[in-house]
């Protein structure tokens, strides 16, 4: 009986076992990464980690302006310099509440059907939409209404003046049949290239479209590939498997990459913008004798020259040189430790033993667990305890790093602005009624002075005159040093020589993809691929 | 009357699931920090960030988007990734198969290795070849996998160019991380499997066939060897725990995209549902293998298959 | 008669012969020139990034131009300091613990034991981890983390010793005739205990010194600039290609240490065992 039983559960396990041995080998089968379609001769671009989505109404992240920048087209995009130029509109009239914007005829979203006035106004009503949920909604908030006469030209008409309305105007515009009430993604643009395919793991296929009048890219398709290894990055570039990568390889690879592969390393001075926050609210950091020490003791060449290895340039304030708004002047700290100790005595604070060990006083500083970062850390680290200040560090993620900071637990901390763009953060940051939760002003840094120049820039349109309350603001803020600058980084493209037509912008846009091609060397299948697709206009 | 086992052993596990989500639900909300201050960055204007988390549903009180949670599992919905807004089970199936794949080589690995290095060693028990094996055993259980990974990228990968850095793709790419992960198992593995087929070959039956005039091979293949494999299975469920851990190193050295790295990224994004759809995952993953370890027991063993039945 | 299985049917382990004695000297060894350590852990040259081995530095030098030797030798201080802690806490923890739902047993014991269940259930590495995303980085909240977690294998090993300890016969005989809990516990338990946990703290240690390891090579350990072996690999993964001498150094250092111990810890269970079962 029992041996009945037996047989009849070794049958059943025998049958089971290939069963399950199927599924293993089709889970594997399905395990094996699908290849992505892209046609011979695209260009592979790396990038680190995916963008979180390419829906123009809700990416925020770089990478998601980057690839949104080659998909869609906005009103307006802006220069190297961050001014708006035209892009969708050819022209437009600027009151302080009235837009007026007259659209290029002949754009066609990548689903065939032509772009008008009727979109762009349902683009923006679905961004104003709180249901949409979209974090630009607040930068447009302003707006009262948009009307459409016809089918070039639409009318912004804003609740008050807002001079930085412009600046917004670069969102992305989406065909209006497509969109629908709540988050939902719309990845259907009018840019030169359309959306092919998205595997948030392996990479991101854009594939070319036909522009009005010769403005066809040349490149029969853009891959973004995802590869989060930075050494596998830097190897993939020297065997030509990546041809372009940005901000994005480790300075002290640059030197093997030029020395390993066929590539060519380009660097344009950028925007971002690297910089030391304080809490003034501290007794000790509220004296600007002990600010204008730290300034002193950072030996911001050093840095840059061996930890960047000359990718940085040392920062006077937040606006880069290439910005519009940017003002030189003001105070400038050079690498004085000497000068440093001479005002931390002056201000109270001796060293109770000399040279020795033991500090002025600590402070905590509080960082981000990325590498990078935690090696600067070190050096501050070190650099300060050499004038006496002992600093104690911390490493968080994001997350709780960005709690702490917003809830003013902090002394010290070291971030970086990305993409500034729009002068109008100077309010948020250093605006006296701007500490959060209402805006950035973490430090608690307030001066009657800089709060009425802050509040004369909201109410200007006049752009020389915005330029001139900018210089003094930033005068004032070389003064009083509520934070103390860093370095701005360059835009660090490394690619393969094959590229022509890319260049860099200060912001890291990869616009000029738009008109990049790939020569071909020695790669006869490539070359076939690139006679096919040869520009149309003489 | 497998069905009954199944039962007996399925039962009192599931209960202990479900003790498990809302302990990660409220641990997760004491961890401090907010998901949208990571989305957005420190660039984002506190107005857009006010914006993205009244959208997200994130302002309401804790104890109601507990209730939403649970109510949402029970329609078996795991909610939707607060980064990537994406839905969770989405995420979770499409990394596990990576993480099931490293596993499921790291053991193939473990125990190609250790089975015959037991054995070997058991064979002749107190020789060099003992010794010297079972050295090498407690070398490969000793070293962490975030060390060997490393030095294993340097040497093959690097320096001699036989496998590829990191990533996932075909058998090349799986060969260093399967051998991160399986090299600590296949020593813990090798010293069990020697002890086992020790004490199997000093058993009676063993004698018996010895007097019959079997092989010593053959002895030792046949009959000590399927009495050993039974605490092999239950090392390998037992070992799930160390597999597991050691797949959120390997994944984050070799950037294979599994569910052990997308774990620790979501907790370190605060993606509330991605972190705990991970576990739900992970802790099914659990009572799968541990149930089928048992089963397999079962099987194997009669004795333990016919506890519970009446005497006929 | 000598063979493969111990006189009361167990099977021997593989005799872990003069292998121990080495494990000894290696770990002395670390231990030793981790305190006499001449060099500076600390100093920067920011000139000198990335060096290889040199007659002045060995091992090479870092990426902010640290001495690595130096920094591999303090980093057995911390390490082994963090693993030692973590085991005092951990065996203290489930003594207390373990002892406690042994001897009263009912809800109690099912309460302890269930959270025990539950504990194990979830890869421990994962556990660390939120819960040192939770209280912060810092070498207290990393030993704490583990602590919380470790304190489980050995409030097992408690209890299963007291109750194995209670249905033997002997002990009944012992209070029919009078004798009070506590003298059973003085002369049969904790002689039986000291010998187990030593054996568990020994491999405890190890174990902790991966976890750490393994929770600074994900940057969630030991903060800056305390050296830790795997926050030294952590900091070595970008410069693989350039400078393989930052990976080599810190892996072969914790492999043997940690070797080292398992090694001592496979002894002390020989001794322990042949000693238990006379």
């Amino acid at each position: 009986m029992a041996c009945a039983q037996y047989q009849r559960i070794r049958r059943s396990v025998n049958e089971f076992r290939p069963a399950l041995g199927v599924l293993m080998l089709t889970s594997a089968v399905a395990c094996a990464a699908p290849p992505p379609l892209a046609p011979l001769g695209s260009l592979v671009v790396g990038l680190e980690a995916a963008p979180t989505t390419l829906d123009p109404r809700y990416g925020t992240d770089e990478k998601a302006s980057l690839i949104g920048d080659l998909l869609y087209r906005g009103l307006t995009r802006l220069d190297r310099h961050g001014n708006p130029v035209p892009d969708l509109a050819i022209s437009w009239d600027a009151e302080p509440t009235r837009y007026v914007f007259r659209l290029r005829s002949g754009h066609v979203f990548h689903d065939g059907s032509a772009v008008s006035a009727a979109d762009v106004r349902a683009t923006y009503e679905s961004v104003l939409d709180p249901a949409t949920g979209s974090p630009k909604r607040e930068s447009i908030a302003a707006i009262e209404r948009i009307e459409t006469p016809d089918d070039h030209t639409v009318i912004f008409t804003l609740r008050e003046p807002f001079a930085s309305f412009l600046d917004a105007t670069g969102l992305g515009i989406l065909p209006g049949r497509q969109l629908r009430p709540g988050r939902r993604e719309v990845t259907v643009g009018c840019g030169p290239f359309r959306l092919a395919s998205f595997e948030r793991d392996t990479a991101i296929v854009l594939l070319p479209t036909v522009q009005p009048a010769g403005d066809a890219p040349r490149l029969p398709g853009v891959v973004f590939k995802i590869v989060p290894d930075d050494t596998v990055r830097a190897l993939e570039l020297s065997r030509g498997m990546l041809h372009l990568v940005q901000n994005a390889i480790d300075p002290d690879m640059l030197g093997w990459l030029a020395r390993n592969g066929d590539v060519l390393v380009e660097s344009v001075p950028g925007t971002t913008f690297h910089y030391i926050g304080l809490n003034l609210r501290d007794p000790r950091l509220g004296i600007l004798a002990v600010r204008q020490a730290i300034a002193h003791a950072i030996d911001r060449p050093a840095i840059i020259r061996h930890l960047l290895k000359n990718h940085g340039e040392p920062a006077t304030g937040l606006l880069s040189p290439q910005h519009w708004a940017y003002a030189p002047g003001g105070p400038r700290y050079g690498y004085d430790p000497a000068r440093a100790r001479a005002l931390l005595d002056a201000a109270g604070f001796p060293d109770p033993d000399g040279p020795g060990p033991q500090p002025r006083f600590r402070l905590l500083y509080k960082g981000s667990s990325v590498q990078a970062r935690r090696r600067l850390a070190e050096v501050l680290q070190e650099q300060l305890a050499r004038v006496g200040i002992a600093l104690d560090l911390r490493s968080y993620e994001w997350g709780t790093l960005y709690a702490d900071i917003r809830r003013g637990s902090f002394q010290v901390y070291a971030l970086a602005w990305v993409g500034v763009s729009d002068p109008d953060i100077y309010y948020s940051l250093f605006h006296s009624a701007m500490t959060p939760p209402r805006g950035n002003n973490r430090g608690g840094f307030a001066d009657a002075g800089v709060d009425a120049l802050l509040e004369a820039t909201r109410r200007t349109p006049d752009r020389d005159r915005r330029a001139e309350l900018y210089r003094e603001i930033q005068g004032a803020l070389a003064s009083q040093l509520p934070i103390i600058p860093l370095w701005w980084a360059p835009n660090v493209a490394v690619h393969t020589t094959r590229l022509r037509g890319f260049e860099p912008q200060p912001q890291g846009s990869l616009l000029s993809l738009r008109r990049a091609w790939l020569d071909p060397g020695t790669d006869p299948a490539a070359a076939d691929a690139l006679a096919r697709r040869a520009p149309t206009k003489g | 009357m497998i069905l009954r086992l199944l039962l007996r052993r399925c039962v009192p596990v599931l209960p202990r699931l479900f003790a498990v989500a809302p302990l990660v639900f409220f641990f997760l909300h004491l961890v401090p920090g907010d998901p949208v201050d990571v989305m957005l960055g420190e660039s984002a204007l506190p107005a857009d960030k006010e914006a993205l988390r009244l959208s997200l549903g994130l302002d309401r009180p804790v104890g109601e988007r507990y209730f939403h949670y649970l109510a949402s599992l029970t329609r078996g919905d795991l909610g939707e990734s607060i980064g990537l807004r994406a839905p969770v089970w989405r995420l979770v199936a499409s990394r596990y198969p990576a993480t099931l794949e490293l596993a499921a080589a790291a053991i193939v690995i473990a125990v190609s290795v250790a089975l015959p290095l037991g054995i070997i060693a058991a064979a002749r028990p107190g020789s060099l070849l003992d010794r010297a094996s079972m050295a090498a055993a407690l070398f490969g259980a000793s070293v962490p996998s975030f060390a060997l990974g490393p030095v294993l990228i340097v040497v093959f990968a690097i320096s001699l160019g036989w496998a590829p850095v990191s990533g996932r793709g075909g058998a090349a790419h799986l060969a260093l991380p399967a051998l991160t992960l399986g090299v600590g198992m296949a020593g813990i593995l090798s010293r069990i499997t020697r002890a086992s087929v020790l004490e199997a070959l000093a058993g009676d039956y063993i004698r018996t066939a010895r007097a019959k005039g079997l092989g010593r091979w053959r002895v030792l293949t046949v009959h000590a060897l399927r009495n050993a494999l039974l605490p092999v299975i239950t090392v390998i469920s037992l070992q799930l725990g160390a597999l597991l851990a050691g797949t959120i190193i390997t994944e984050t050295i070799f950037a294979w995209p599994g569910l052990g790295r997308l774990t620790v990224d979501a907790i370190a994004a605060r993606d509330y549902p991605v972190v705990q759809g991970c576990i739900l995952a992970i802790g099914a993953g659990y009572v799968v293998v541990n149930t089928a370890a048992d089963l397999l027991y079962a099987l194997a063993d009669p004795r333990i298959r016919h506890e519970g039945t009446r005497e006929r | 008669m000598r063979g493969p299985v111990s006189a009361d049917g167990a099977p021997r382990r593989p005799r872990s012969g003069p292998w121990w004695a080495t494990g000894l000297a290696l770990l002395a060894l670390v231990l030793l020139a981790s305190f006499m350590a001449r060099g500076d852990p600390f100093t920067q040259r920011l000139e000198e990034d990335l060096r290889p081995p040199s007659r002045e530095h060995p091992l090479g030098q870092d990426k902010l131009g640290r001495d690595v030797l130096s920094r591999l030798l303090y980093g057995a201080r911390v390490s082994l300091g963090v693993g030692i802690s973590v085991v005092l806490i951990s065996a203290t923890l489930g003594l207390a613990l373990g002892g406690v739902a042994g001897t009263v047993g009912g809800r109690t014991d099912r309460i302890v034991m269930g959270v025990v269940d539950v504990l194990l259930a979830f890869p421990g590495l994962l556990l660390a981890i939120a819960v040192v995303a939770a209280l912060g980085p810092g070498v207290t909240n990393v030993v704490l983390s583990l602590s919380l977690l470790g304190w489980t294998g050995y409030a097992r090993l408690v209890r299963g010793q007291i109750l194995s300890l209670r249905e033997r016969e002997f002990v009944a005989a012992a209070r029919a005739l009078g004798a009070r809990p506590v003298r059973i516990a003085a002369r049969h338990l904790i002689p039986n205990l000291a010998g187990l946990l030593t054996v568990q703290a020994t491999f405890g240690i190890a174990g902790a010194i991966v976890a750490e390891g393994s929770l600074s090579f994900l940057g969630l350990g030991v903060p800056a600039p305390l050296p830790s072996w795997g926050g030294m690999l952590a900091d070595a993964r970008p410069y693989l290609l350039i400078a393989p001498h930052l990976t080599i150094a810190p892996a072969a250092v914790i492999a043997f240490t940690v070797l080292a111990i398992n090694l001592l810890g496979d002894h002390l269970r020989d001794r322990w065992e042949r000693a238990s079962s006379r």
